[in-house]
This record gives C-alpha cells, sequence and structure tokens, in this order.
C-alpha cells in the first residue's frame, strides 16, 4: 500500500477524531467564552471611545454645563463664545478669589484672558487652569475645545489677511445631522470587526500546533503510523478540522454585529477571506509544528509569525484586516477585491503544497 | 542528554539523604539550576536560528511600521472632486480614495466649494474626517509661515490646579439625584467615567515663551505619556485616554510569554512522565515545584525590570524607588499567572486544553487587571487593580502601603493557594492519570481536608480570597450589562460563587466518603462551613472593602452589617445542600447548590431593594 497518496477518507477520519476530541475536552466551551469576553470588552471599548472624543453624541448622557471662572477680558469676544457653548462662565476680579471658588468646587476651571484684540500685534496668551487628575479636567478641556477653535479663527480672520498669499481653503461641508462621529465608525469598523472576525483563525493556528505537537510528544505518532495512515493524511485531517471550525465561529460574531444593529455588506466575500486566512494560518502552524515537534518552540515561534504577519498588514492597503474593513464598508470595487482575494487564494496554495512537501519529507525521517 | 544530566543530580542529591535540612535548602536549587541549563539548551540550532531571523524580520517590519500612521484604516471613505489640487490635499489622508467617475457612489461629492454627502452612516462619518483634514490641512499651510504672531496668534498654557480629591463628589451626586434617576445618573458615571485618566501629566507646566514654540505643533517629539501644556487651540487635545492599557499591555506581555514556557516546561513533565524520575528522587514535591519556578519568575522578573527602567528612566534615587514599587506592583500580578499556569498545566490533559486555559486565564487576569485601571483617579473602583497603582505611580511618583496591600493582597492570597493545591497534588496520581478536572480538583479538597488543620471550616476561609476575586471579575465582566440588569445577573452569580466555595468541601466528604456521615454530622458540617466563610467574611469587609463599599457593586459584596442573620443565612443555604447531598446523594449536588443560589439570591435581593426597585 502507498502510504505517501493522499486518501480524503483517511483525513476524514483523522479529522473527525479531533473534532469529537475537541467536543469532549470542551476546550472549545473556554475559546468560545475568551471571545465572548473579548467581545463585551470591545463593547465597552467603543462606548469608552465615544464618550471620549464625542461626549455629547451619546444617547442618554447629558452632560452638565461646566461653570468656569474667567479672570482679566470678561467683555471680549472669547467669553461671548463660551457663553454660547456648553460653559458657563462667571467673571472674578482676580485669581485668588476664582481659586476660592475652584477650591470649593463651586467652578471647575479657570480662565485667564489678557487684554489683546484680535487686530493688535501680539499673542494672545491664555491661561487655563484644570483640576489635576480628575475627569472634570477631560470634560472642561473638552468643552472649551470649540469656544477656543472658533475664537482662534475670528482672531485668524483678521490677522491672517497680513500673511502673504495666503488663501483660506474654504469649503463647505453640507451636513444635515450631526451623527455618528469618523472615530466611532472606524473603531467599530476598522478595529473591532476585523478582530472579531480573524481571532478564531488566530486561535486556529495554535490549536492545530497543539494537536501535532501532542502527538510527537506523547508519542503517539508511532502507534497511528502503525495503522495504515500516513503522516500526511494526520497533518492533513487536524489542518482540516482546525481551519473548518474558524470561519463557522466568525460568522456567529457577524451575525451578532448584525444583531447589534452594525450592518455588514459583502458578507459572502468576507467569510470567504476568513476562510483563506484561517487555512494559511493553520497551515503555517502546522508546518512549525511538523518541523519543531515540541510545543513550546512551536507555539512561541507561531506567536512571533502571527505578531510579523499582523504587524506586516499595516504596511499596506487591502491587508487582510484592512481587505475586511473594505469590504464591510462596502468601499472596495468588485474587482479589486477579487483580485485581492485570489492573490491570499493563492498564497493559501502555495503554503499548502509546502505542507505537503515538508510533511512527506518529515515522515520519511521518522 | 538531559536525561544524563539528570541521574548526574539525583545521583548528588542521594548522597546528600542523610542531612535533610540541606537537601530541603539544595534540593529545590538543584531543581531550579538543572531546568535552567536544560531550557536553555532545548532550543535545537536550527530553531534558535529560525527564531533569531523571524526576530529580524519583525525588528526591520516594526521600524517600517512606525513610519506609518499604525492604522489600518486605508481607503475607506470615497470622495469625487474635480479640482486636483483638492484631490491631493484629501489624499494625503491615507483613509480617503479619490474616485476619478461616477462609477460607484462617492461618500463625498465636492462641487465647488460645497461638499455633499451621500447620506449614508459612513458618509456622516467621512464629512467628519474630512473637516479634521481641512483642519490639518489649514495648520500645515499656516505653520509655513515664519509669521507666528499672525499665523498662530493664539496660544493655551494649561495648569494642573490641586484641590481636595473626593470621590464622594460623584456618589453624592447620584444620591441627591434621588432614588429613582440613581440607574441613570449611575450610567451616566460609568459613561463618563471612560474618559479614562485625566491627567497623564507627571511634567508640571513650564513657562516657555512662545517664541521657542514655533514648531509645536508638530507635537511628534512629545513622549507618549507626557501631557502636552502648550498649544494652539486646533492642537489642543484632551488628555490621551487608556494610558493605563498601555502600561498594563507593555507590563504583561512578557509575564505572559514567559507563563507559556513555564506552563509548557510543566506539561512535558507530564507527557514524558520525565517527572516520574524526579518524583523518585528523595525530593519533596515543594522542593521540585519551587525549583521548576523559580527560573521563570527570575526571568520574568528580569524582563520586568528592564521595563520599569524603561519607562521611569531613574536618574535620582527617588526616581529608582519608585522603578522599585513598580516592580513591587506588578509581582502580585505575575505570581497570579504563574499559579494559573501551574494550576493549568497540572489539570488539563492535553495540550489544547492547556493553550485554551491559558489563554482563558490571561484575558480574564488582563481584564481585571486593567478594566478598574481606566478609571485611576475616577472610580473608587478602580482601587481593586493593582495596575491603578501603576498609574499612580507613574504619574506621582508614591503610592501609599495601604492602598498596595488593598489591591496586592487577594493576589497573593489567592496565587499561594493555588500553589498550595498545586502542590499537594503534584504527584504520581494526579500528574500521570487522565483524571478529568472536576476529580482533579476534589483531589485538592480531599488532600487539604486531611492536612492536620484542614477542616471545612479552615477551608471556608480559605475560599474567600477566590470568592473574592471572582466576584469582582464578575463585577469586570458584568459592567457594560445596562445598570438594573447587571445588579441582578450579580447578585445571582455572586450568591453562586459563594455557595460553592462554601459547599464544596462538604460534596468532597460526602464523595468521597471521608468520613461517616450521618444526620447530625452532615448538619455539624454545614454549620462549620456556613460559620467559617461568615468568619472570613467579616474578616475581609473589615479590613478591605470598606473603599468601595460605597458603590453599588460594593454594596452586593459587604451585605449586611447585622451580624446575626447574615451568619444565619450562610448555614441554612449550606444547610440545604448538606442536608440535600446527604439524603439523595452526590449526584444531586448541582440541584441543591441551585436551590441553595436560590434562596441566598431572594436575601440578597431583600437587603438591595432600596438599589433595585427605588
Amino acid at each position: 500500500m502507498d502510504k505517501n497518496k493522499v486518501c480524503p477518507g483517511k483525513i476524514l477520519s483523522i479529522a473527525r477524531r479531533e473534532y469529537n476530541g475537541l467536543l469532549l475536552e470542551k476546550t472549545f466551551v473556554l475559546s468560545l467564552l475568551v471571545q465572548l469576553f473579548i467581545a463585551s470588552f470591545s463593547a465597552f471599548l467603543v462606548v469608552g471611545l465615544t464618550s471620549f472624543y464625542d461626549p455629547m453624541a451619546l444617547q442618554g448622557m447629558q452632560m452638565k454645563e461646566s461653570k468656569i471662572g474667567v479672570i482679566g477680558d470678561g467683555e471680549g469676544e472669547l467669553f461671548k463664545l463660551m457663553k454660547i457653548s456648553d460653559l458657563e462662565p462667571v467673571k472674578y476680579a482676580d485669581f485668588g478669589e476664582a481659586y476660592n471658588d475652584f477650591y470649593d468646587r463651586e467652578i471647575d476651571a479657570i480662565i485667564h484672558i489678557p487684554n489683546e484684540t484680535a487686530e493688535g500685534n501680539n499673542l494672545i496668551d491664555l491661561d487655563i487652569y484644570l483640576p489635576r487628575s480628575e475627569l472634570k479636567a477631560t470634560i472642561v478641556s473638552l468643552q472649551l475645545k470649540k469656544p477656543l477653535e472658533k475664537f482662534e479663527q475670528s482672531v485668524r480672520s483678521i490677522r491672517t489677511a497680513r500673511l502673504d498669499g495666503y488663501t483660506p481653503l474654504n469649503i463647505q461641508i453640507m451636513r444635515w445631522d450631526k451623527g455618528t462621529s469618523s472615530s466611532k465608525l472606524e473603531f467599530i469598523y476598522v478595529a473591532l470587526l476585523p478582530l472579531l472576525v480573524f481571532t478564531p483563525a488566530f486561535i486556529s493556528g495554535g490549536l492545530v500546533i497543539d494537536m501535532i505537537t501532542e502527538e510527537f510528544e506523547r508519542k503517539t505518532l508511532d502507534l497511528l503510523l502503525a495503522s495504515p495512515v500516513s503522516l500526511l493524511d494526520v497533518v492533513g485531517g487536524k489542518t482540516l478540522v482546525a481551519t473548518a471550525i474558524s470561519p463557522v465561529q466568525s460568522l456567529a460574531w457577524m451575525l451578532l454585529l448584525g444583531l447589534n444593529g452594525i450592518g455588514i455588506n459583502n458578507f459572502t466575500q468576507i467569510l470567504l477571506i476568513v476562510a483563506i486566512v484561517s487555512l494559511i494560518l493553520v497551515v503555517v502552524g502546522s508546518i512549525i509544528a511538523a518541523l519543531c515537534r515540541e510545543r513550546g518552540t512551536a507555539q512561541l515561534f507561531y506567536s512571533l509569525v502571527l505578531i510579523l504577519l499582523f504587524m506586516s498588514s499595516y504596511l499596506y492597503t487591502n491587508s487582510p484586516l484592512n481587505l475586511v474593513s473594505r469590504l464591510a464598508l462596502d468601499s472596495i470595487g468588485y474587482v479589486e477585491a477579487f483580485t485581492w482575494i485570489a492573490g491570499y487564494m493563492c498564497l493559501a496554495v502555495l503554503l499548502l503544497w509546502m505542507l505537503t512537501s515538508i510533511v512527506e519529507k518529515e515522515h520519511m525521517k521518522i | 542528554m538531559s536525561i544524563t544530566r539528570f541521574r548526574h543530580c539525583a545521583g548528588y542529591i542521594s548522597i546528600n539523604i542523610i542531612n535533610t535540612l540541606y537537601i530541603s535548602m539544595s534540593g529545590w536549587y538543584t531543581v531550579a539550576k538543572w531546568e535552567f541549563l536544560r531550557s536553555g539548551m532545548k532550543f535545537s540550532r536550527r530553531a534558535v536560528f529560525a527564531i533569531l531571523f523571524t526576530l529580524l524580520l519583525l525588528a526591520a517590519v516594526s521600524y517600517a511600521v512606525s513610519f506609518t500612521g499604525m492604522n489600518l484604516d486605508q481607503k475607506i471613505y470615497s470622495v469625487f472632486s474635480a479640482s486636483p489640487q483638492l484631490n491631493s490635499i484629501i489624499e494625503g489622508d491615507e483613509r480617503f480614495y479619490v474616485l476619478n467617475d461616477d462609477g460607484h457612489d462617492p461618500d463625498i461629492t465636492i462641487v465647488e466649494d460645497r461638499a455633499y454627502l451621500s447620506g449614508t452612516k459612513k458618509s456622516v462619518a467621512a464629512a467628519d474626517a474630512l473637516e479634521k483634514v481641512f483642519i490639518d490641512h489649514r495648520e500645515t499651510v499656516l505653520s509655513s509661515y515664519n509669521d507666528i504672531n499672525n499665523s498662530h496668534p493664539v496660544w493655551v498654557t494649561i495648569h494642573d490646579l490641586d484641590r481636595p480629591e473626593s470621590f464622594q463628589v460623584l456618589g453624592g451626586a447620584t444620591q441627591q439625584a434621588g432614588q429613582v434617576s440613581d440607574a441613570e445618573n449611575e450610567n451616566a458615571d460609568v459613561a463618563g467615567d471612560y474618559n479614562g485618566n485625566p491627567a497623564a501629566a507627571k511634567r508640571t507646566s513650564q513657562i516657555v515663551s512662545p517664541e521657542e514654540l514655533e514648531d509645536l505643533d508638530n507635537s511628534g517629539s512629545k513622549t507618549l505619556f507626557e501631557r502636552q501644556t502648550i498649544a494652539t487651540p486646533s492642537n489642543f487635545t484632551p488628555p490621551i485616554p487608556f494610558t493605563a492599557i498601555l502600561y498594563s499591555f507593555l507590563f504583561i506581555f512578557p509575564i505572559y510569554f514567559v507563563s507559556q514556557f513555564y506552563s509548557s516546561s510543566i506539561m512535558e513533565e507530564r507527557t514524558n512522565r520525565r517527572c516520574e524520575l524526579l518524583l523518585m528522587a528523595p525530593l519533596r514535591s515543594r522542593d521540585i515545584v519551587l525549583g521548576k519556578s523559580i527560573p521563570y519568575v527570575l526571568v520574568a522578573m528580569v524582563l520586568l525590570s528592564v521595563i520599569s527602567l524603561y519607562i521611569e528612566r531613574p536618574s535620582d534615587i527617588h526616581e529608582l524607588r519608585t522603578s522599585l514599587a513598580m516592580i513591587g506592583v506588578i509581582f502580585p500580578v505575575l505570581l497570579l499567572f504563574f499559579s494559573l499556569s501551574f494550576i493549568a498545566a497540572i489539570f488539563s490533559r492535553s495540550f489544547k486544553e492547556l493553550t485554551f486555559s491559558m489563554v482563558f486565564f490571561s484575558v480574564i487576569v488582563s481584564g481585571y487587571v486593567f478594566f478598574p485601571a481606566m478609571f485611576a483617579n475616577v472610580h473608587a473602583v478602580s482601587s481593586i487593580s493593582p495596575m491603578t497603582l501603576m498609574v499612580n505611580l507613574i504619574e506621582e511618583g508614591n503610592i501609599s502601603f495601604g492602598k498596595y496591600v488593598f489591591s496586592t493582597l487577594p493576589f497573593y492570597l489567592v496565587a499561594l493557594s493555588i500553589y498550595g493545591f498545586g502542590t499537594a497534588i503534584f504527584r504520581e496520581e494526579d500528574l500521570f492519570s487522565q483524571k478529568t478536572i472536576t476529580e482533579k480538583a476534589i483531589d485538592c479538597m480531599e488532600l487539604f481536608l486531611a492536612v492536620p488543620l484542614g477542616s471545612v471550616f479552615t477551608l471556608s476561609i480559605v475560599s474567600i480570597p477566590f470568592v473574592y476575586m471572582a466576584q469582582l471579575m464578575l463585577i469586570v465582566m458584568l459592567f457594560n450589562l445596562p445598570l438594573p440588569y447587571s445588579i441582578i445577573v450579580m447578585i445571582i452569580l455572586a450568591a453562586l460563587v459563594e455557595e460553592i466555595a462554601k459547599s464544596i468541601g462538604i460534596y468532597t466528604i460526602m464523595k468521597r466518603g471521608l468520613k461517616s456521615v450521618n444526620l447530625k454530622t452532615a448538619g455539624m458540617l454545614a454549620l462549620l462551613s456556613g460559620g467559617g466563610f461568615f468568619f472570613g467574611e467579616k474578616l475581609v469587609s473589615v479590613i478591605t472593602l470598606a473603599p468601595i463599599a460605597s458603590s453599588a457593586f460594593g454594596s452586593v459584596m459587604t451585605m449586611g452589617t447585622l451580624l446575626l442573620i447574615p451568619l444565619l443565612l450562610h448555614v441554612t443555604t449550606t444547610m440545604i445542600t448538606s442536608l440535600g447531598v446527604y439524603f439523595t446523594g452526590p449526584r444531586y449536588y448541582v440541584f441543591f447548590l441551585v436551590v441553595a443560589t436560590g434562596v441566598h439570591t431572594i436575601y440578597n435581593t431583600y437587603l438591595l431593594r432600596g438599589l433595585l426597585f427605588g
């Protein structure tokens, strides 16, 4: 019997054995729990980021107007700007008086406005005193930013005329509602979604290493190979299981996100990418495991490769992570998307071929 | 090769068998030395070469990445405009791509001096991003003029002012608002709290003349952890959020990597049955465990020291002390991580199980460690995490001893107890058998009950730090459920955790038949176990819980300042499980556990009715 020939039936029976093992040990449940934890954590991050960049956008959260003490010029432009924004400016004669109220928590910040006019020539130096290590400091800074920017623009509108050949870029953005800020949308589609759909793939890669090195370390491989299966069948079966379970989990995540009102476009293409990437990672894991044969080294090596791949996806457009974001947002043409998917597919096939030849070589050594 | 080395060691040890004290001193040392040498040579030359090559590649890629914006948001918004000049400005931001024809609907269409949105959610976000692009462009153009008085006429200087810190302010506002809006306010608090720590500043504001600040708009030179103090309004950014996460990651990564190797090494002893030889040597299991752990602890400590020195860059004695304090703060976290890896390596039946449980534990512990730290300086709950101390250390340079004890004591206690249990079952029948996890856990209990002071009473007391940490982890995990539900789930799960802790000893006794149990002893056991738990709980609440007792979650845990009723409750619920199992057999343990939890929950809900139903 030719032991080097790949036999689908044997691969499937190995795969079934591994699959049952997974169910038996309930390790799968742990992995799902971990992912659930990451998801709930990310949900927290979404809330956190939104409230940070855009506190007013949070529903049900009414930010109270912060009282802010003003010393110096209490008649000028900035004072008026603060008044019509989310702030409640209170005039004080001197710093000592303001500090007393600040200390008693009557006001949350003090601003000193110098007596300079926009028409003048001097810099306008504003001093802002914020409570150290308090949440209030962040809130007040956020509320102050708008009036300060408006103030800067109004001063600039007079002063920049003195600059040679400066024409401001004047494009009016026609928006009818102040809805989602870009940071929230970007966080969901650029960070959260790729992280969630690819986490199962990352885990699968580690899983296949455990499955293979375990056979080597426990010396159970010799027993297996005594039966009419080849090393290639064994590795193939394990690779198959590890790859197959990942898109299923990703699908669940995408459905969950959908239930939470996060619309995802191009469902099938994203799943296809996830499947290809899991195949790539699992095959890489199998190659490493077949070569190292020892769990500690193999896992270390795999995590290094994983970090490497992760880092390199920052380097170019249409990395798998970016591709998923763009597809989900429907920001990519079909031709471009399919070209890249085909490219990754080729990489996966290439790696698979490498795995086959490496495993066959390793089989000779046993 | 390692086997011969081992035989050498074993021989060396057996010569010294006469002097037991000497052995107990040198026993762990020998194992440690061996472990150290072995793991050093574990890698084949080929593996070392491959790993070095990958590291080199990684360094190169990281270097290249550091020039990019570290974003994966390339080309997510599309723009159409007729002006090439405008196009080049917009394409300067990698998030945008310019469409040349109208084949695909663009998110934003710019006609002359107006930008129209396509109306989707994405286009609104795109408009937001576009506005920032224009502002950035304006600032860049203005910065090119060498006339700061006219290009950047307004400057803002931020000063930090001290005033008495009070956590009561948040809580106080909640109470004044009345019971009905309690929940809303609490939500608002929570949402507001997410803003992270407001002051990541260590630097006090300095007076610098504006002339020196021309290049300040490019704040790239600023280190991440320093807060800007002088800026123009357009560049004026609120403090960086989530710095605590960055710190935690910096410290937790090395711990995670080293603990991977640690657990691998212990697991290997089991799969290869190599440890059998060690166990036959005249070594106590304590020595083996110590010897196998210490090298890894040392390696991790060295890495952590390097990191703390990197963050603090001490220049004088005082700052060196801060660095040392950082290591002191992270040490209990390391210990907990290692103890969990240790027990995971002993409990798991396969590598897969080990990997999963390691990932699980690391995620949970990291969550526990850095989630509350985000509320540093904001909410009292933050003080449960050692990482909050880290944030305080970085900001202020010192921490109080009381705070240190409060947040690290549970880590120490849990880690040491886990090591205690793990060492107890570090024996052949547990290491080399395919026992299930529950059976091994029951083994731990059985061995504990067999030691001189071991009884269900002391077991309940020992379980207190576990219960405490489990409940705090629940807080962490339930934090983002909407408020009334999170409290309800918290009450149920907290009760379940306590009931498990109280009844596990009794279950072990009955399941394993450690004592002949009759109706009277079953009752006595429940009394002892419930009493022990009550005793320990009161001890904890007196010592540590005071700081967070004021928050809603805290009150779930400290409930009942009345003394007799809680005692009665603990004994009653334990009695339910104990007698239930006595009459029906250990198989129905889970059922009675649920019943006991139900009773416990009802009691807790009654106590918290004000909070829940207004």
